[in-house]
């Protein structure tokens, strides 16, 4: 099965260790990944930042180089969200684009609900002696109502503990630019988020989506630097033996 | 009318330094949500009383303008006298005419948003009209003279010290007392005085319904029941999308409305009023008027994007839903509306070019739209606003036109690999020299916000298309080319 890997941005240029986990374990997971190398950005942050001309031109550019891919595959859940949920609507007065953004919305795939759900698979290998819990990010499991499937991957890592993380589903005040623009009151956000995590005595703090890594993990580094949050691909990855000769 | 919006940032940051004010907002928002689902719960199907809850909000706000039509006609046809207002000022002439008229000195109130958001006591006051409010927490906010830090509990956060100063100063209670029941019982007496010799009273409505011209107010303290009962002249003042087609809709909405505001099945008090007393009964007011404030509304209304405002219930779920009121409570709204309801709202009332730390100041969490019983989905009328404010300001200032030229470049990058991979060799060592030990914590520029609590990675050596490349992994246009891997 050939799968197409939709690398987002902030892993592109910030943690690309997140895409290589991808790749190999979706190549473990006897898929045949493969990669636009003509791919950039979805163009959330300038549709979120309300310009949407701007926005346009990604989103095109998006559905270009995807073209018919049958499952287009990404480590995030905001990304997916935006093409799947917001790209038809940004297109609406460009009706042959629209057309193709309702089309392609059906082939996208947040990484733990492809694997789970597409392949069939929740335990892919992996396995950890410690204790792991999940925060629960907005776009993955408000958005995209995806919950059950990367808790299904965690609960098979052998020796893993999950423990359930306090207000898992709050907000961790990222936001993209919101956590420039309202400093304070992403502080406040991330900082709960940080206790909480802290008060599951958790060795690792596990979610699937970039934006969060990038602010919990910037914020964890800076306040509690002895702390570990990870991107559950590169948890996944890590942790599975077989990987190593991809 | 209480109108800060402009002090957003620096009445959150005050707020977020209040003790008190975060004890009470941590309270809330752990456990208003719990509350709520108990209230919920006790429905034999609760997904299908939600969905039914939904679909009469949009039935009510799809047919508002023929439903506002024959709610007018029956409440009519039952003595009440309608009176339609376009903005603030007529809905506040009209009030004010109707207590001249009647040579009244003072009125009472209960707990009306709209009242709040036109301003209402203000006028009513600075003419010659006293106003007493009579929902407890109003009571201490007019004394206080405060905005409501919720809107379903606009004192919730005032400690019973400040409540008993107050009231003492007021002249509610003699002596200094901080227990919650004396101060209830003082300002029970302190309100019969005013309700044994009361000529008009004013409430808001909850609910109007259509099909037989009733208002509906439902409330927990008694005291809107006591401003419709004890008064003359009655006045009862709503927003146009109160209005629900039939009184079955009404019922559901007021079980709705009952367990989303506090968790309640239902609430102490519901009333229903058809119309002032009859000839042939005792009690109820003589004579009924209802006014009809639009103030913005019927734009929204023609506004197709953002109608489903409309459909708000005013039931305060969304504010203690929302991670961000959860940390700075109602006070930095600067407006009658709060949290996400009023983060919709308030832009329409008060123009968005005036109101946009309110639509930025969100993470699209949705946390508002899930919880949300009337279905609105408040993250996409907050894009949108965002999308007309960069529309009509882009080419305005210089700062606009900037950023703008900053999104076009992105999105000229982002449409262009080579572009990319271009932009991305040319700024990562400028980036990464503000670096040290592989971690930025500060940037002299740009995004300084990040930096106040955060770290930032500094950029690795090789992005993901660069790994890709050097691994000389199977490139999909390659694949295409050789249909094998």
């Amino acid at each position: 099965m050939k799968v197409s890997l939709f690398i987002p941005c902030t892993v592109d240029l910030m943690m690309p260790e997140i895409g290589v986990a991808v790749y190999r374990i979706l190549s473990h997971l006897d898929t045949r990944p493969v990669y636009h190398s003509g791919q950039t950005c979805c163009g959330q942050p300038l549709y979120n930042a309300g310009y949407r001309d701007q926005a346009k031109r990604a989103a095109r550019h998006f559905i270009k180089v995807f073209g018919d891919d049958e499952y287009i595959v990404s480590p995030s859940g905001s990304c997916v969200s935006t093409v799947k949920q917001h790209y038809a609507e940004l297109l609406a007065d460009e009706p042959s684009w629209c057309d193709r953004a309702r089309n392609i919305s059906k082939r996208m795939y947040e990484l733990s609900q492809f694997i789970v759900d597409v392949l069939g698979i929740t335990d892919v290998g992996a396995s950890f002696e410690g204790k792991v819990t999940y925060h629960e990010s907005c776009h993955i499991f408000r958005a995209l109502g995806i919950s059950e499937q990367p808790r299904k991957l965690i609960a098979s890592v052998r020796g893993a503990e999950l423990v359930e993380l306090g207000n898992a589903t709050a907000c961790c005040g990222f936001g993209g630019e919101f956590s420039t623009g309202f400093p304070e009151i992403s502080e406040a956000m991330v900082k709960a988020k940080a206790v909480n995590f802290i008060n599951t005595g958790a060795d690792v703090l596990l979610l699937n989506e970039p934006g969060c890594l990038l602010n919990i993990s910037g914020y964890l580094h800076r306040n509690h630097p002895q702390k570990r949050s990870m991107h559950l691909a590169t948890f996944l990855a890590e942790n599975t033996r077989e990987f190593s000769h991809a | 009318m209480h109108n800060r919006v402009d002090k957003f940032k620096e009445t959150a940051r005050a707020e977020m330094k209040n003790e008190l004010s975060q004890a009470f907002l941590l309270m809330l928002s752990l456990g208003a949500p719990i509350m709520r689902q108990i209230g919920m719960s006790s429905f034999p199907d609760p997904a299908a009383a939600e969905a039914y809850g939904r679909a009469i909000r949009t039935e009510s706000i799809e047919r508002l303008p023929e439903l506002l039509e024959e709610f007018k006609k029956n409440a009519q046809a039952k003595g009440a006298k309608v009176i339609w207002a376009r903005d603030s000022a007529e809905a506040k002439a009209s009030v004010l005419d109707i207590a001249k008229k009647r040579g009244i000195n003072y009125i009472t109130k209960g707990k009306s948003m709209v009242t709040e958001e036109i301003g209402l006591n203000e006028h009513l006051i600075s003419n010659g009209v006293d106003v007493f409010e009579t929902d407890l927490g109003e009571v201490i906010t007019q004394m206080l003279s405060r905005a409501p830090f919720h809107i379903v509990g606009p004192a919730l956060n005032v400690p019973p010290e400040e409540i008993s100063a107050v009231f003492l100063k007021r002249g509610v209670i003699k002596q200094p007392t901080v227990n919650p029941v004396e101060l209830g019982k003082a300002v029970r007496e302190y309100m019969r005085e005013k309700f044994r010799y009361l000529d008009m009273g004013i409430v808001g409505v909850n609910m109007a319904v259509a099909e037989t011209g009733t208002i509906i107010n439902v409330e927990n303290e008694g005291n809107i029941r006591m401003n419709k009962s004890s008064p003359r002249t009655l006045v009862a003042i709503m927003s146009i999308e109160k209005v629900v087609p039939t009184m079955a809709d009404a019922l559901h909405m007021v079980r709705i409305l009952s367990r989303n505001c506090t968790g309640q099945k239902l609430t102490g008090y519901v009333s229903m009023d058809t119309g002032p007393k009859k000839s042939d009964e005792m009690d109820g007011p003589e004579e009924l008027f209802i006014i009809i404030v639009d103030n913005g509304r019927s734009e929204i209304y023609r506004d197709i994007k953002v109608r489903e405002i409309l459909k708000c219930i005013r039931c305060g779920a969304c504010l203690n839903a929302c991670p961000i009121y959860a940390k700075i409570g109602g006070y930095p709204y600067g407006f009658s509306y709060s949290g996400p309801m009023g983060q919709i709202l308030n832009p329409m009332l008060l123009g968005i070019e005036h109101t946009s730390d309110l639509f930025r100041a969100c993470t699209l969490c949705g946390a508002c739209k899930k919880i949300c019983p009337a279905g609105i989905d408040h993250p996409s009328i907050i894009l949108e606003y965002r999308a007309r404010q960069i529309k009509d300001r882009k080419h305005q200032t210089l700062s606009a036109r900037f950023e703008n030229n900053l999104a076009t470049c992105s999105s000229l990058a982002m449409s262009s690999s080579m572009l990319w991979n271009l932009a991305v060799k040319t700024v990562r060592p400028l980036f990464n020299s503000l670096a040290e030990d592989g971690y930025i914590r500060d940037m002299p520029f740009g995004a300084k916000g990040w930096f106040s609590c955060r770290n930032l990675r500094a950029m690795p050596d090789k992005t993901f298309h660069e790994i890709w490349k050097k691994l000389n992994l199977p490139n999909p246009d390659d694949v295409r080319k050789k249909e094998t891997l």
